[in-house]
């Protein structure tokens, strides 16, 4: 047996091809998968949008952009786009700020701060459909801990405040039946659940900012903790902030437990709730109007691709540093 | 020490707003119809015999039965027989809220088969997962090969396909293979991870390839360089992988409830806890959150014992 | 040895034979809250009369909607139950699609149908194309729910038996600080009360195939419902939570169907519940469409044990025992005569509550299926426009008529 000496830096030709042959032996089945269960469907989808297909029926027809022109025309969808934007735009900054809050909070505590840490993580892990069902209760409008808890107030100093002055005299709000209060609490409930799990990435984040960065902000004078923040933290974060709206956004998204357990038809009052993902559930499988069903699935994908690549364009312009 | 206490002050606001919801749902499931319309009975409620609605009607005799046991009510009318069944009936119907919630919760429905049925569908999802992203993964890490940055740009761009924004031509290309409600149809569309991919790749790339070289000189094939060499030194980002796989499809409410109809059999834990749902008079709220209870508890439990992994596996996902 | 061998062997043969005998069928009905309690109490009956049929029973539909899409979508996949409940509205489309399957080959087999209870008139809700289609299980009607301790506290002693009383029982009530009168059932599934106001008014929601939204009576449907919402000022709360509500004492009147009282009845609070004719425009409604559901054959076995095995069942359900139950445990009216033969003879004297339906039945309408494919669309859409009224979203109710009757032409089939 003699040494055989390697060149790393030159890969000979029979080495490559050898590489070559099992690199694609061992990526096969993820490329076939990939194909398969996410390629081939996002065409079928597409497809389909431009015929009034039902799942059932031996054929369809094409209908051209029918679809779309009613997706931008009915009033319905109109109150689709209105309650997924609300939503998103809703949710993401706040479980993002809530997140960043928390986790700052709780960095600064050591390890006390370990408590809070594990409460706040508990709604990330609980089954969403549970919980839901539970805030369902908790919001009845007589019987519910929320309203009732409420109604302590009556009485006291807090009556002063218009909310609790028309809620003592008229009663408390139908959280989910009142088309005014329906979509924030989807919203309060998304935010609850979703919070925790941005917290845990801003910590992680805040472990790798660095000790010296802080001592040379101090010595060029930023004294206060909001300097020490806007100077060093939230920079630092850059890269961990991006990643955490990213992911947010793409939950937000794709809300829909919520909006099913409360609403199992029609998409909460007057279609305030109306989200995307519960469209599609709606359209496509419950009223089996598949063509409807995938021009929203289209629509869908456009809108959480382009925010994807918009925030990887972001990652690359200005988080270099 | 003040401004700790201004700390401990908002997160204990926080925290008591996040635990609301557990604490009702636990001490809902201890409670009796009566007790959880009304509020009241503290924690664990008061414990007192409540009756059982329906198994007291599942008792109400009809002529027939009457007619049967009349010679042991001499002297009675039917109604007064039939009254006198229907008290006994109530005492023997009497029980403890929390052994009413409880025991209903595995009688009503399954409870048991839907648990198992959480557990063999998110180790299966797991288990292909890995099997089919560890080999891509490495493949695309630290093997030349043309193709190699086309390959990764498709993974790519496959993130930014979320899974269930497909559900419905998935739905309709199962329905045609006849393969709805069965496991295949649970299992499949989840067995290919781009992120999963994604994760292990990068953390492959930070393998040293004095190692890899060292294993191939040795004589391992590629795919045993796999699993001998690269699966060990991956572990932690892979329990991460595990945890965070685990929970999404042990709660995954949306795929199951489009893909799973009559059969409850394949019942997954989310839609065993939406059978409860369907009761409008209220009296089965205590079983029905005894159900929630008990699909919540084993995350929370493991995600208790094992909190340190957990988040330092979605620390090293995120940052990578 | 060889003895044992040999008795093992017959043991095992022996066993397997009557493992043979015993035959599954896959059973689906809706509201599990009102019929959870029925099955529960049928079977130890009809386990006795045939142990050798095992019922398997599936998940429970949410609502009669939820059934029909259920079994759509079975249908395709190739996992149909054997035997299915749909709402009488429902069975239509599937009859279409060849989904439910004729029943008379097993009736032409039985001794005496008509005997057992099975008369016409209730047959006549399941026959298509001279063709029985389903059995039905249970029938219901609109009725007025009232709580007796709210009304007298609010000031009214007597039952209201127009709209216009309705209304104006509604006002005296919050002028006597009652807060939460009324709930009007707009709700309930396939738009039965939006059929109800018109076989008040003597009219069809469908006619010779046409959706009739566009008819006078539908505005007159349309304007009485505004004037109910906005001058009762009654809350949008989701039919269960009424139905809780409602329960738990806190609403005067509820207008909901037969079918809940049984429900309603063992979760009350301490009140005094009393039912009533459900009103009509000017004094008694000219007519009133028939709720419930039926029981059909859709069973995709070859196996004629198997479908022997699922008309026994079916017509177990709806036969004397099984209609006794329902009435027992149920608001609902059991179809079959004989019925009553099982029943307590004072059963609707001990049950003023259920005699109410009962009395209405002269008013017994169909409960009219949208014609084409669409039909779960355009339920939807008429549930929309009546969401609009009650949340104050939409004003105009001629505006209103317009755009129902817009989005629904767009979902009926062409020509």
């Amino acid at each position: 047996m003699g040494v055989v000496e390697i060149d790393p830096s030159v890969t000979p030709a029979r080495e490559r091809n050898r590489q070559a042959r099992t690199a694609w032996g061992l990526t096969a089945p993820a490329l076939a998968l990939m194909f398969l269960i996410l390629l081939v469907p996002v065409v079928i989808a597409a497809l389909l949008s431009f015929t009034n297909y039902s799942l059932g029926n031996s054929g369809f027809e094409w209908v051209g952009t029918k679809n779309y022109d009613r997706l931008f025309t009915r009033s319905t969808y109109e109150k689709m786009f209105i309650a997924t934007f609300t939503y998103v735009v809703t949710v993401v900054p706040i479980s993002v700020a809530l997140g960043l809050g928390a986790a700052l909070l709780v960095n600064a505590l050591g390890r006390i701060g370990d408590i809070y840490k594990t409460i706040y993580f508990l709604p990330v892990m609980a089954t969403l459909l549970a919980m839901a069902i539970v805030w369902e209760f908790m919001l009845h409008p007589t019987i519910g801990m929320v309203n009732q808890t409420f109604e302590l107030a009556c009485g006291t100093v807090l009556e002063r405040i218009p909310f609790f002055a028309n809620g003592c005299a008229e009663g408390f709000p139908l959280w989910l039946g009142d088309r005014d209060y329906a979509i924030w609490v989807i919203c309060f409930i998304g935010i609850w659940q979703g919070f925790g799990f941005n917290m845990v990435l801003y910590l992680a984040g805040l472990t790798s900012v660095h000790r010296e960065l802080y001592h040379a902000a101090e010595m060029d004078g930023a004294k206060s903790a909001w300097e020490r923040f806007r100077l060093v933290t939230w920079p630092a974060l850059g890269p961990t902030t991006v990643f955490v709206v990213t992911i947010s956004c793409i939950r937000a998204f794709q809300v829909f437990d919520t909006v099913e357990a409360f609403w199992p038809q029609g998409g909460g009052p007057n279609k305030s709730t109306y989200v995307m993902m519960f469209a599609i559930f709606e359209k496509g499988v419950q009223q089996n109007l598949i063509g409807i069903g995938s021009a929203i699935t289209m629509l869908f994908l456009i809108f959480v691709m382009f925010l994807t690549l918009i925030q990887r364009w972001l990652v690359e312009r200005k988080v270099h540093y | 020490m003040a401004r700790d206490l201004w700390k401990h002050l908002v997160l204990i606001i926080g925290a008591i707003i996040v635990l609301a919801p557990f604490y009702m749902m636990v001490s809902y499931s201890f409670k009796s119809p009566g007790e959880i319309d009304r509020g009241e009975g503290g924690f664990f409620g008061r414990q007192e015999l409540m009756v059982d609605e329906r198994c007291v009607k599942l008792r109400d005799p009809n002529r027939d039965e009457i007619a049967a046991v009349a010679a042991q009510y001499p002297g009675k009318t039917d109604r007064q027989i039939r009254e006198e069944i229907m008290a006994v009936a109530e005492t023997e119907c009497s029980m403890r809220p929390v052994v009413f919630n409880y025991s209903k919760a595995f009688v009503e429905a399954p409870l048991l088969r839907y648990l198992l049925n959480g557990i063999i569908v998110t180790v299966s999802i797991f288990a292909i997962q890995v099997l089919v992203a560890l080999p891509a993964a490495y493949a695309l890490a630290k093997l030349k090969f043309w193709g190699r940055d086309a390959v990764f740009g498709l993974v790519l761009f496959c993130l930014l396909i979320p899974v269930h924004a497909i559900a419905l031509p998935l739905y309709i290309m199962l329905a045609k293979l006849g393969l709805t409600n069965t496991y295949a149809a649970l299992v499949v569309p989840w067995t290919i991870s781009v992120f999963g991919i994604f994760l292990m790749r990068q953390f492959f790339m930070t393998v040293p390839d004095d190692l890899i070289d060292a294993a191939r000189m040795d004589g391992m094939s590629e795919f045993a360089i796999v699993w001998r060499v690269m699966l060990p030194t991956a572990v932690p980002a892979l329990l991460a992988f595990a945890i965070f796989s685990i929970v999404a499809h042990w709660n995954d409410y949306f795929w199951p409830r489009i893909v799973v109809t009559g059969s409850r059999d394949l019942f997954t834990p989310p839609l065993g806890l939406r059978e409860f749902k369907g009761d409008a008079d209220g009296s089965f709220f205590g079983p029905m959150m005894a159900t929630a209870t008990i699909i919540v508890t084993p995350l929370i439990v493991a995600f208790l014992i094992a909190q340190r992994r957990f988040i330092e596996g979605i620390t090293l996902s995120g940052m990578k | 040895m060889k003895t044992t061998a040999t008795a093992m062997t017959l043991a095992l043969v022996a066993s397997a034979a009557m493992a043979e005998d015993k035959v599954t069928i896959e059973f689906a009905y809706p509201y599990s809250h009102l019929f959870d309690v029925t099955y529960e109490a049928m079977m130890p009956a009809f386990k006795e009369a045939h142990p050798n049929i095992e019922v398997k029973f599936r998940a429970t539909y949410e609502s009669y909607e939820d059934g029909t899409n259920t079994v759509l979508r079975e249908a395709v996949a190739g996992n149909l139950p054997d035997v299915t409940m749909q709402g009488l509205n429902r069975q239509q489309p599937l009859v279409d699609k060849g989904i439910a399957q004729s029943l008379e080959p097993f009736i032409a087999g039985e001794a005496d149908f008509e005997k057992d209870g099975y008369h016409e008139a209730m047959l006549s809700l399941s026959t298509f194309d001279d063709a029985v289609y389903g059995l039905p299980f249970s029938v219901s009607l609109p009725v007025g729910y009232y709580n007796m301790d709210i009304l007298r506290e609010g000031g009214i002693e007597e039952l209201p038996t127009s709209w216009d009383d309705v209304i104006a029982a509604c006002k005296t009530m919050k002028a006597n600080g009652i807060d939460n009168p009324i709930f009007w059932g707009w709700n309930i599934t396939g738009n039965w009360f939006m059929q109800a106001l018109l076989w008040s008014q003597d009219s069809a929601i469908v006619d010779n195939g046409r959706v009739t939204l566009d008819s006078p009576e539908a505005l007159v449907a349309l304007e009485q419902m505004q004037e109910i919402f906005t001058e009762c000022e009654m809350q949008n709360l989701e039919w269960k939570a009424a139905l809780a509500s409602f329960s738990a004492g806190e609403i005067g009147m509820m207008f909901w169907s037969t079918s809940a009282l049984g429900a309603v009845e063992r979760s009350q609070g301490d009140f005094e519940l009393v039912t009533g004719p459900f009103p009509g425009f000017d004094g008694k409604p000219m007519g009133l469409p028939a709720g419930g559901n039926a029981a059909m054959l859709t069973s995709t076995s070859d196996d004629p044990k198997v479908r022997e095995a699922a008309w026994t069942w079916l017509k177990y359900i709806t036969s004397g025992d099984g209609a006794a139950e329902v009435a027992k445990t149920t608001g609902y009216m059991p179809p079959n005569k004989a019925a009553n033969e099982i029943i307590l003879a004072d059963f609707y004297e001990q049950n003023p509550n259920k005699q109410t339906a009962v009395d209405q039945l002269p008013l017994l309408r169909d409960w009219l299926a949208y014609p084409g494919d669409n039909g779960l669309a355009i339920t939807q859409v008429i549930y929309d426009s009546m969401e609009r009224i009650v949340t104050g979203d939409a004003t105009d109710m001629k505006e209103l008529q317009q755009e129902l009757v817009e989005e629904v032409a767009d979902l009926l089939p062409n020509g």
